[in-house]
């Protein structure tokens, strides 16, 4: 399935970038995140972590461990974010690809549309992340009803933590 | 399909289950019908360590009138809410709205108070509740308190309750019967792609809708395009059920896009506004 999301973070794109390749930030900030450590074979451009994740909403929740993969970076535009993860209702495999880009810059059309005091309001980063998720196993055959709804909404959380770092 | 092991305790009060509750947080699920729970529990989508079963629990299933509305206890099943006299009588929009839910087994044994605390996303009451503005009281170790239907779902899979306390009823206004609540259903699993609810008095009219958004919602500009008209046109009821997703994120899914759940929000809209107005 295809999840695509927008997000504003208060910060520059320089910031905000090195913030989502930081693994210290990305542990804080990953939704259920237990333990996050370099992956011992790093290949090159990238970086690899392994993780630990317990994830889910509300009293539905799974557990799962997997990597994390950092690579195609273009500091402060791009990056691509790679995971797979395994664990009880099945596995999760998949590819992110973030652009970051300064609110406000040349052809950003939806501030254009808003008032002017909102314009000169949005300082900081639009993000869009379009990810590309696999799911397999039960979670797949029986539970997929909530999948899709449940991987936006920790992907939100995931946005939103990093942007409390950013506000620090 | 096996759940992983966990402790099973069977509270015969409502006290002994806060109690159970309070010791165990987080780690304990409440089991009412089951019919949530214990599918999550066999996928291990849920791994409670301890299920505590409030089945047992006397005087938690009942419809009675009281104080001009309609206290239903949570235990209460979908089949009674729909067999029910009285509801039929006072509140009709919740026993049709019941008998849309899953299949004879589901309503058999499913529960409204776990129904509405398991608050999935595309569940039939949410819509019913919403329209209704119904109050919901919850127990827990600082004693009783309500909550307003508006107040209640707070995001996919999660409502104001907290993890020790439980719902223990639901009180619903005494409407006309000029309510409606129209449903477009997945086939296989019969739950909401789009289901919307509407209560229509003298002077309201009041739209909730579930199955569209993470969280059921209130139609407020379909709500404010109507209000204070007594005989919309069925162009006016057009136009102001287009609103119907105005201002939500609608969810998107190998079963209906988020354009097709917003479509199908306003057709559903427009048929339960006009089936609630020939009841008028």
């Amino acid at each position: 399935m295809k999840i695509r999301l927008s997000s504003h973070l208060p910060a520059t794109p320089g910031r905000t970038f090195s913030a989502l390749v930081d693994p210290d930030v990305l542990r804080r900030c990953i939704p259920g995140c237990e333990e996050l450590s370099p992956a011992s074979a790093s290949t090159g451009s990238g970086a690899s972590y392994v993780v630990r994740l317990k994830v889910g909403v509300a009293g539905l929740k799974g557990s799962y461990a997997g990597r994390v993969t950092i690579r195609d970076q273009r500091p402060p535009e791009a990056l691509t974010l790679g995971f797979e993860g395994q664990g009880g209702p099945g596995f999760v495999r998949g590819e992110a690809a973030i652009t970051l880009q300064e609110a406000g810059a040349c052809g950003v059309d939806k501030s254009a549309e808003g008032p002017p005091q909102s314009l000169a309001a949005r300082t900081g980063t639009e993000i869009a992340c379009e990810a590309d998720v696999q799911v397999g196993g039960l979670i797949a055959a029986v539970g997929s009803r909530l999948v899709e709804a449940t991987a936006k909404k920790l992907s939100d959380d995931f946005f939103r933590q990093v942007s409390v770092e950013l506000s620090r | 399909m096996h759940a992983a092991p966990f402790d099973y305790t069977r509270p015969s009060t409502v006290d002994e289950a806060i109690a159970l509750l309070s010791r165990h947080g987080e780690d304990a699920k409440v089991l009412a019908g089951g019919h949530s729970l214990i599918p999550a529990m066999k996928l291990r989508l849920a791994q409670p360590k301890v299920v505590v079963d409030i089945g047992r629990i006397a005087g938690l299933s009942y419809v009675r009138e009281a104080g001009g509305r309609v206290a239903i206890g949570a235990m209460t099943t979908h089949a009674d809410i729909e067999a029910s006299r009285l509801l039929t009588q006072k509140c009709p929009l919740l026993p049709e709205t019941a008998g849309h839910i899953g299949d004879v087994q589901v309503r058999n044994k499913g529960t409204i108070g776990g129904s509405l605390v398991h608050a999935d996303p595309a569940a039939d009451y949410p819509a019913a509740i919403l329209a209704l503005d119904a109050e919901i009281d919850l127990a827990g170790p600082r004693g009783r308190r309500t909550v307003a239907a508006a107040d209640f779902f707070v995001d996919l899979l999660q409502t104001a309750i907290l993890s020790d306390e439980i719902l223990t009823e639901i009180r619903v206004p005494i409407t006309p019967a000029s309510v409606a609540y129209e449903k477009t259903e997945q086939k296989a699993s019969g739950f909401a792609l789009a289901g919307v609810a509407v209560v229509m008095t003298a002077d309201d009219l009041r739209v909730g809708v579930t199955g569209v958004a993470a969280r059921p919602y209130r139609a407020a500009a379909v709500e404010q395009a109507l209000r204070g008209r007594r005989q919309p046109s069925p162009e006016a009821i057009e136009q102001a059920a287009a609103h119907a997703a105005d201002g939500v994120d609608p969810l998107s899914d190998i079963h209906a896009s988020a354009e097709f759940r917003a479509h199908l929000a306003s057709v559903n809209t427009r048929r339960a506004i006009r089936r609630a107005l020939e009841r008028m």
